[in-house]
């Protein structure tokens, strides 16, 4: 049997299991769970945006057709059953029955038409950029059932319905509007846990309980008021100070402090509500003559010793990236794969072997390089967020241990995808790729060479390899797990072999609360659905 | 003070605002960053920034931007935000109250307790007292504010029970009239005390320097030779030394402003100041362009008042 992954093994040092129901005591009712956010909003319409701000302040507002357990597997929410039909090229739900919207309105199947149609499939990047093509139509035979019907058979679709990834949305609401401008925004209607109470911009977001919940006996909480603090810092201290109950990310250098401390519990995952399963992904730039040379490219990887970015960077909250697909998706990641080892000395043998010359104590120097000037040092620029400037500092020094001068690039979210997509400026960068819960939605814009586009977090590398083109074809009409599990490890192979990117490390966000609270689900977009807090 | 000199300060007060309207627009438009990234996620296709693209004007040219912009200003619309879908001069109406309270504490606090304690520290040059305001004044006025904030954070907030970490409310309580009034100032008071530290640290300095000239004038030997109460000499004295006080409060607008949107990102205070931080980040223009705005009409029309109150403190100034 797999060891279990680190977010399972989390939970039980947490002394939490994967429902409430394991929890000896019966959950306290009432109270007011205070939750510290990073930024404020905007709008609380989580289907016509990817941003984690939204979608982590309004996701308790709403629920997708399928929740998902800890393992992203597909959990009954507003769909209480499906059917796969035609090898996947047709979905069926039935919707649960008696499932109202906030205002009383009753939910129906034309909610989730108009959801997918007029919403989610023109403003949901990820749901557009995903299914959009796919997709044939959508029909609702009756109030209770919905139909998917695409055009071939589509794989990921049951990874993709909680209410991260496609929130439904009330038509009688969003109906005959333009859903950007809708004031109900700011105002939403959902069929979530909790209701909204007020909105004070910058401040704080205050829902109440929705006594009407499909869920019976859900939630505990009367409350849930939503802080916006934007230094993650403040969070920490307001967490011990007692003013906050929630956090969503604990920095490394405070992690220690708090799990020491029998006041609190921490777990840790790889969900996000901006983006999930995310791995630290150095990119080499195949445009550019030095990095076009796969021996040079295995040489950097060779010389990059990544046990350190886990421990001096990320103060253990991850693991050291083993395939290109994360871990976290442990059908599709290829278990045992030879990645490149730590050997500097074979990364000096391959430089050596392909022209790059040492003289002296300065970078090396092109000695017969193909298609690079002779005498032409071994220079690379290196990109990166400011956040990810310690990646930064790691890399120049492991590199320039084999002779390589590495240039540090610190930019901005705004800047750096420009720079890097639409202008391919760059040499190496480093980026955290979020693979969300399929590698149909967030691995094959690394590889497809049709990925290859100024629009933002595409092919950084410009990999092309038609062979791998064609496996992701295949790989998204093939809905067997087994067999979408072979075609991905071929893709892996490949991308190992060829080295257009070297994985680090996949990273993981810390969750932390009081111990006198408990039930949360750190995996899910309704994380608080059955927390409960003593007073 | 005449009507005239006031419509013509006012006057050379509208081709400076125009200018750093100009200026804010050029630099905010020709910084390198995209805010397609921020408002698209990272998980879009091409089609989809396209259409965030059409949808903001960001596809059109930068001249052209500019006269649909300047002509909505001049009609008293600020646009409207990428990020928050509704008018920018609403979003800031929004979170003014919160900076305007801050920075109005601050400013006080500065003002009244700088000139206290550097009246004290005058009073009492170059003994103990004078020593060690002058320590305190230079050590606030040398330490940067988010050390600061963090010092006080640590030591008077955590652990202490005495003041909040973050926030302008308690949100496990929804208190009304004096009890809401009293949790505003508990949360009000480490931010304001960080905000205000610097510019304190800088009144007393001005202050005491300013109180030792004007106690040694003439004037001051006359008062005292007549036989006035010391309190009157030295409210004669102040009254004097206030002018560059005075000056210092009409540049200080500008120096909150910037020293609000560290402080308010630390303690999580629902200002003006953490809008404009979450805005450059996501390159929010029309929000930032707003912001630039108000600022520099404030800050306009605070060196104006600074103007004004120099008649009023010292009856020899006219104004032609």
């Amino acid at each position: 049997m797999r060891v279990p992954h680190l977010l399972a093994a989390m939970l039980i040092l947490a002394g939490m299991g994967s429902a409430p129901a394991h929890a000896q005591d019966a959950p306290a009712r009432g109270g007011t769970l205070v939750v510290a956010i990073s930024a404020d909003p905007g709008h609380l319409n989580p289907a016509i945006t990817t941003s984690g701000a939204t979608h982590t302040a309004a996701e308790l507002l709403y629920n997708g057709l399928l929740g998902r357990d800890e393992r992203g597997n597909p959990l009954p929410e507003l769909a209480e059953s499906w059917q796969v039909e035609q090898a996947g090229a047709v979905y069926r739900f039935r919707l649960r029955e008696g499932v109202k919207w906030h205002d009383g309105a009753p939910f129906t199947a034309a909610d989730v038409k108009f959801s997918f149609e007029e919403v989610l499939l023109k403003y949901h990047a990820r749901t557009k950029a995903s299914m959009g093509g796919s997709l044939a139509a959508i029909e609702t035979p009756d109030d209770r059932t919905v139909v998917f019907r695409f055009k071939q058979p589509y794989a990921p679709l049951l990874f993709q319905l909680d209410v991260t990834e496609a929130p439904i949305v009330a038509r009688h609401i969003y109906q005959g509007s333009d859903p950007q401008a809708n004031p109900a925004n700011a105002n939403p209607v959902g069929t979530g846990p909790f209701k909204l109470v007020s909105y004070k911009k910058g401040a704080e977001i205050r829902l109440v309980r929705n006594p009407g919940y499909f869920k019976k006996g859900l939630p505990h909480l009367d409350e849930v008021a939503m802080r916006i603090i934007p230094d993650a810092a403040t969070q920490v201290l307001a967490l011990e100070n007692g003013e906050v109950d929630f956090l969503w990310g604990v920095p490394g250098p405070q992690q220690s402090r708090l799990s020491a401390d029998a006041r609190f519990r921490l777990a840790q995952t790889a969900y996000s509500p901006g983006g999930s399963n995310c791995i630290m992904t150095v990119s080499f730039n195949l445009d550019r003559p030095i990095l076009k040379e796969t021996r040079v490219r295995r040489a950097l990887g060779h010389a990059t010793d990544r046990q350190p970015f886990l421990t001096q960077v990320l103060f253990g909250e991850g693991k050291v990236a083993t395939a290109p697909i994360s871990s976290e998706i442990p059908w599709a990641h290829a278990e045992g794969l030879t990645m490149l080892r730590f050997d500097r000395a074979e990364a000096e043998r391959l430089l050596e072997a392909v022209g790059w010359k040492r003289e002296g104590d300065g970078p090396r120097v092109a000695r017969g390089v193909p298609g690079v000037a002779d005498g032409t040092r071994l220079a690379i620029d290196f990109l990166h967020f400011p956040t990810f400037a310690k990646y930064g500092e790691l890399i120049r020094q492991q590199w320039g241990t084999i002779g390589v001068t590495v240039t540090l690039r610190p930019l901005e979210p705004a800047v750096f995808a420009p720079t890097v997509f639409k202008d391919r400026n760059f040499d190496t960068n480093v980026i955290s790729y979020c693979q969300g819960p399929d590698p149909e939605i967030g691995v094959r814009r690394m590889y497809d060479s049709s990925q290859i586009s100024a629009a933002p977090f595409t092919n950084a590398a410009g990999f092309r390899n038609a062979k791998v083109d064609a496996l992701f074809d295949e790989a998204a009409r093939v809905v067997e797990r087994d067999k979408r599990s072979r075609i991905y490890r071929q893709i892996q192979e490949v991308a190992v072999q060829e080295l257009p990117y070297f994985w680090l490390v996949e990273t993981l966000s810390t969750r932390a609360w009081p111990a006198r609270c408990s039930g949360f689900k750190p995996w899910a977009g309704l994380f608080a659905e059955s927390a409960s807090c003593k007073p | 003070m005449s009507h005239r000199y006031l419509l013509r300060r006012l006057g050379q007060a509208v081709p400076a605002v125009a200018a750093i309207f100009l200026l804010t627009f050029l630099l905010i438009h020709l910084a390198p960053g995209d805010p397609v990234v921020a408002l698209g996620g990272e998980h879009g296709d091409a089609a989809y920034y396209a259409m965030i693209r059409v949808k903001f004007g960001l596809d059109r040219p930068l001249h052209e931007r500019l006269i649909v912009y300047a002509a909505r200003v001049i009609r008293g619309d600020l646009g409207t935000s990428f990020v928050h879908g509704r008018p920018v001069s609403g979003i800031i109406a929004e979170r003014l109250p919160a900076t305007l309270l801050l920075m109005l504490t601050a400013l006080c606090l500065s003002t009244l307790v700088g000139c206290g304690l550097g009246t004290v520290a005058a009073r009492c040059a170059h003994r103990p007292a004078d020593f060690f305001l002058r320590s305190v004044a230079l050590l606030g006025h040398a330490a940067p504010p988010f050390w600061l904030a963090q010092v006080a954070i640590l030591g008077l907030a955590v652990g202490t029970g005495l003041f909040p970490v973050q926030g302008m409310t308690d949100a496990r309580r929804n208190s009304v009239g004096l009890a809401h009034a009293a949790d505003v100032a508990r949360h009000l008071a480490l931010p304001a005390l960080v905000l205000a530290a610097s510019e304190l640290a800088l009144t007393i300095r001005l202050v005491r320097s300013a109180m030792i000239e004007a106690l040694g004038t003439d004037y001051v030997r006359t008062a005292r030779a007549k036989g006035l109460p010391e309190m009157q000499v030295t409210d004669h004295a102040l009254r004097n030394a206030l002018l560059p006080v005075v000056t210092l409060i009409g540049g200080r607008v500008g120096m909150l402003c910037a020293g609000a949107v560290l402080v308010e990102a630390v303690f999580a205070w629902p200002g003006v100041g953490q809008l404009l931080l979450a805005s450059l980040l996501s390159r929010d223009f029309p929000v930032l362009l707003g912001i630039f705005l108000l600022v520099s009409v404030s800050v306009v029309f605070a060196n104006l008042l600074t103007d004004l109150a120099y008649g009023w403190l010292d009856p020899r100034i006219r104004y032609e």
